[in-house]
């Protein structure tokens, strides 16, 4: 007992057999969880990377060999969904940066409001992350073809632009309407770290003789850098993964504003079947942008999913 | 005592006296007002989309509104419904969704615990692990549909490559229709499990560590402390999580579109979003939709509802 | 000029009401410490007079002027919170200077002069180009003086600001405050939960308890004439000694002893039965039984003595705080404290006879609270003994 020891006076060897065991069979489960999530990502990477006989005759999950090996479906996936990367890319950066920026705005002002006010209208907030986007899509599809068409009104006007061809006007609706829906996520969660800053550094702003947009700008927005960062990786990824309001308001997968995720589902088909090596190819290029947020900035993307909830 | 020597000059400008400018000026300047643009603007537009959407949504329900040309607001009626709530494909899409939010979120719940658990307590790297089983949170259901459709093939897909060698017979998973709504719900586990992993571990490591600490010293085992002592304060992270998983539940489409890249999923998978999707989009029969949509609403709200009144009463919010 | 007067200051929030119907009148560079148990809308007030709560009713004036409908930011005021609120990203130059720049008439380098020129009185002018991060807690209380005084103002807020140190570094900055309050002479109004603080920093105190002003007085009159039992109470450590009991024909009678009053004090508390005697430990005289001198039985006490027993003697060095209790019931809790003489000393168990002068004692009228006599005391006469 004299020793500085945590087990104390316990039966230290049994201990140790015990905690052994234990161990062994708390890490075999680790790798088996561990594979039963990378299988289907490692399969669908190996078929990618397989030519078609080898697919039909080698194991799924097989690394191709020799003659089996081929960057063909890659090379042939990237040509079909390389004007779509560009529509994705162009349609989810200024819908991500909107939404994030208003959702930022919104959780400050909304401190600003009495506590009633502000209740009301985070009740209104946080009902909107959850509306099932099926109750808009009527509406959504009606008020931007018939009553409001601005993609037909912008065309002219876009197609000016260098890069850029009159059909990327359609990507502006849809701009739009992800930054109006992704307002309430945004707004939730910069506000859940807005309440963690002591209120005093706002009201020192004010006694300080700062104006609301001052403190914003020179006290809230240098302090939520790390949050901003969440935010936005968040965002990113669920506008690019998006597929519901692309598959509204840009008709059909041959669309040419069509983003990834609407053009993939219909990639290596054809009368005869499905090309799993195109369709896996397609499939991992689709993912490779949130891939690499994904790794690079796991910890943020935890994160917001946790605050989430 | 205190000094009044400056009472007189004053007493004129008692709250009474004070003009109507300077209260204005102050309304003008309180920080509800100076702070308008800043919640004003996000708030309308989300307003606009979300609550205009629904409302305009649900006026369309009560119309017969269908094909090309405007809604007709003359002669409303519920019509839509009573039609939707008659019909097979809608009662078998309702039950096939009923199964979906079932089975969907007691497994993904329940799945998710064992791995926070699994991962909470004596495990080297436990952060890449969480990271790699949170790695199907990132994908987009559209690549998760196609990873799927390839490991549910039925010659060269994996799981039947298993089933094979167990000595069975190939299943056609998707084709089935008995089969084909498991095959999906399991398909979402493995997306979803990661998710509801986090949030657990969220919670498991808000509970302070002297409380295993203690357990341990009364002698209880870890699978026991964690069964009777942590578990029980998970309440909370259990019910966010299962609200966001119900919902996803209900609103699932995008998935079951990628798995086929037609309006029809897969026969037996057929759930109401899918079905709203469809009459929609492919028939243009847009009154019908949106009464099922509506529908689809009310049912969100029933989950979400309740959820809300909980956290406002916690003050949680 | 920086006098304040609040009169009818109201706050309700919801239900309950955390400021009552409040009425102060703050001279120009006085010292004012609001002091109050937590919730007693200490705070509160505060925060009406910077303008970060509207009052329910009630005026505002500083400097003669209504400030309900102005912003903080033209009440030519300056804060301190309790946690500094320093801007954690900026430097404590940055810090300092955000006020500034809002001031007119000055230019930029002037402000910059004068950032350095605060930051040079409040001994931090080295620490200037560092984040609050990197600075001890006495450091960042004196970033958040500098940022109060930069501008000048003709009121400082203080909320607690000493509540975050450690006790030794609370008593040094006590001191470093007043200094500063004094040098700069500006109207300060400071809340506290420490009656201590209170007592040795301000120019009157503002008692309040429940939303209520009890009173408002310099330290010594509080101390010595309180004007009710809360404040009697509350200003005093260790506390005052009270004991219940009712009036008799010419004594107060308590459950254990009884004790002669004079004419004059028979006057003042007049018809009122119940009362509380109060007496601070410090005016107890305490002297040991057990020595051959002291009479044997109880009869033969003084009218003003009683014979009592030592139940716990705490040392504080330069003086010993005794609990004492009646011998015939041990058991009860203490009766009295008393305060000794560091050397006077005593020990557990001891017999002793305690005496309460009659010109110390307090009388309280046990429904009401108030103060239907206080210790007697002139303050010439205090004065010149001092001097003699």
């Amino acid at each position: 007992m004299s020793q500085p020891s945590s087990t104390g006076s316990f039966d230290v060897a049994s201990l140790v057999e015990d905690v052994n065991l234990r161990r062994v069979a708390q890490y075999a489960l680790v790798v088996f969880f561990l594979g039963f999530f990378l299988v289907p990502l490692e399969t669908g990477i190996m078929t990618a990377i397989k030519t078609n006989e080898s697919v039909a005759r080698s194991l799924p999950f097989a690394p191709p060999v020799g003659e089996g090996f081929t960057l063909g479906n890659i090379q042939f996936a990237l040509e079909q969904l390389s004007g779509s990367f560009f529509n994705s890319l162009i349609m989810s950066i200024p819908a991500t940066i909107g939404s994030v920026l208003f959702g930022s705005m919104a959780a400050y002002g909304l401190t600003m409001v009495n506590w009633r006010a502000q209740m009301g209208m985070l009740m209104l907030f946080v009902v909107g992350v959850f509306v099932p986007y099926q109750a808009v899509l009527v509406p959504l599809a009606r008020f931007w073809n018939n009553i409001f068409p601005l993609a037909r009104m912008l065309e002219p006007m876009v197609a000016s632009i260098p890069f850029f061809q009159g059909y990327h006007a359609e990507l502006v609706p849809l701009v739009i309407t992800h930054i109006a829906y992704g307002i309430p996520i945004c707004t939730i969660l910069f506000r859940s770290y807005y309440q963690s800053l002591p209120n005093s550094l706002v009201e020192a702003g004010k006694i300080d003789g700062a104006s609301i947009t001052k403190i914003y700008r020179r006290v809230i927005l240098p302090i939520s850098k790390p949050m901003f960062g969440v935010v936005f990786i968040y965002q990113f990824t669920q506008i690019y993964n998006e597929f519901l309001f692309a598959f509204t308001l840009v008709t059909g997968s041959d669309a040419p504003a069509a983003p990834v995720t609407l053009v993939l589902p219909a990639i290596g088909a054809s009368t005869s079947g499905i090309d799993f090596g195109i369709r896996m190819s397609a499939a991992f290029l689709a993912a490779v942008p949130t891939l690499i947020l994904y790794v690079a900035f796991a910890e943020q993307f935890a994160k917001g999913l946790r605050t989430e909830a | 005592m205190a000094t009044h020597d400056n009472t007189e000059q004053v007493t004129d400008t008692t709250d009474e006296a004070v003009g109507w400018e300077s209260k204005l000026r102050y309304f003008l300047n309180s920080d509800f007002v100076r702070s308008a643009p800043y919640w004003g603007i996000p708030f309308v537009l989300m307003s606009i989309a979300v609550y205009g959407g629904i409302g305009y949504n649900f006026a369309i329900s009560f119309t017969d509104y269908e094909g090309l040309g405007t809604p007709d607001y003359s002669t409303l009626d519920l019509e839509m419904y009573t039609q939707a709530l008659s019909s097979d494909a809608f009662i078998s899409a309702a039950q096939n969704n009923l199964v979906l939010l079932v089975g969907f979120t007691t497994i993904c719940l329940v799945l998710g615990l064992f791995l926070a658990v699994l991962l909470d307590h004596g495990i080297r790297f436990s952060e890449k692990f969480q990271t790699v089983y949170l790695l199907p949170m990132s994908l987009s259901f559209v690549v998760t549909a196609q990873l799927w459709l390839w490991m549910f093939n039925v010659e060269s897909g994996i799981l039947n490559l298993v089933v094979t060698t167990l000595g069975f017979n190939p299943v056609d998973w998707l084709g089935n229709p008995s089969i084909a709504l498991g095959a999906v719900i399991f398909a979402l586990i493995w997306q979803f499990s990661g998710y509801t992993m986090v949030v657990y571990l969220a919670g498991l490591q808000s509970i302070p560590d002297d409380q295993f600490e203690a357990a341990r010293v009364d002698g209880a085992s870890i699978i026991r402390t964690y069964l009777r002592i942590i578990v029980p304060q998970l309440k909370e992270a259990s019910v966010s999580a299962a609200v966001v998983l119900m919902v996803f539940a209900l609103k699932a489409f995008t998935f079951l579109y990628a798995l086929v890249g037609r309006y029809r999923p897969p026969n037996g998978t057929d759930i109401l979003a899918t079905l709203m999707v469809r009459r929609a989009f492919k028939f243009g029969e847009w009154a019908y939709s949106a009464a099922i949509a509506t529908m689809l609403l009310i049912m969100a709200l029933g989950v979400i509802g309740p959820y809300l009144y909980y956290q406002y009463k916690q003050g949680s919010l | 000029m920086g006098q304040i007067q609040l009169t009818g200051l109201t706050k309700r929030f919801g239900d309950t009401v955390a400021v009552d119907d409040l009425s102060l009148d703050i001279d120009d560079e006085e010292f004012l410490v609001l002091v109050g148990p937590s919730g007693c809308g200490k705070s509160t007030t505060l925060r009406m007079l910077a303008g970060l709560e509207t009052p329910t009713s009630g005026d505002i004036y500083i400097g003669g002027d209504h400030m309900n409908y102005r912003v903080p930011q033209n009440r030519d005021i300056a804060m301190v919170f309790q946690d500094y609120a320093l801007y954690p990203h900026m430097t404590v130059r940055q810090n300092i200077r955000f006020g500034l720049e809002e001031e007119e008439g000055y230019t930029s380098a002037e402000r910059d002069e004068r950032v350095v020129e605060v930051a040079e009185t409040l001994g931090i002018a080295d620490l200037l180009d560092r984040k609050p991060d990197e600075l001890s807690g006495g450091q960042q209380q004196r970033v958040a003086l500098g940022r109060a005084i930069v501008r000048d103002p003709e009121v400082f807020l203080m909320d607690e600001p000493l509540s975050n140190l450690d006790a030794k570094l609370r008593a040094e900055m006590r001191t470093e405050l007043q200094n500063l309050q004094d040098q700069l002479a500006v109207t300060t109004v400071y809340v506290t939960h420490n009656q201590t603080e209170a007592m040795t920093m301000a120019d009157r105190i503002a008692v309040m308890d429940g939303g209520e002003l009890q009173q408002v007085a310099s330290p010594f009159e509080c101390y010595h004439e309180p004007n009710n039992l809360f404040v009697a109470e509350f200003i005093g450590e260790p506390m005052i000694n009270l004991v219940r009991g009712t009036r008799s024909e010419t004594a107060f009678v308590g459950e254990h002893f009884s004790y002669p009053l004079d004419a004059d004090v028979m006057e003042s508390v007049g018809d009122r039965e119940d009362l509380v005697l109060g007496i601070r430990p410090e005016d107890i005289a305490v002297v040991d039984a057990t020595t051959d001198d002291t009479p044997a039985d109880d009869a033969a006490l003084g009218d003003h003595e009683l014979r009592m027993d030592v139940t716990v003697v705490e040392p504080h060095g330069d003086q010993n705080v005794l609990h004492l209790s009646h011998p015939d019931q041990p058991s009860a809790d203490d009766a009295l404290q008393a305060v000794t003489e560091g050397m006077h000393l005593v020990t557990r168990g001891d017999r002793v006879t305690v005496t309460i002068p009659p010109d110390k004692i307090h009388v309280f009228d046990a429904e009401t609270g108030t103060a239907v006599h206080n210790r007697r005391h002139d303050q010439e006469a205090d004065r010149t003994q001092l001097e003699q």
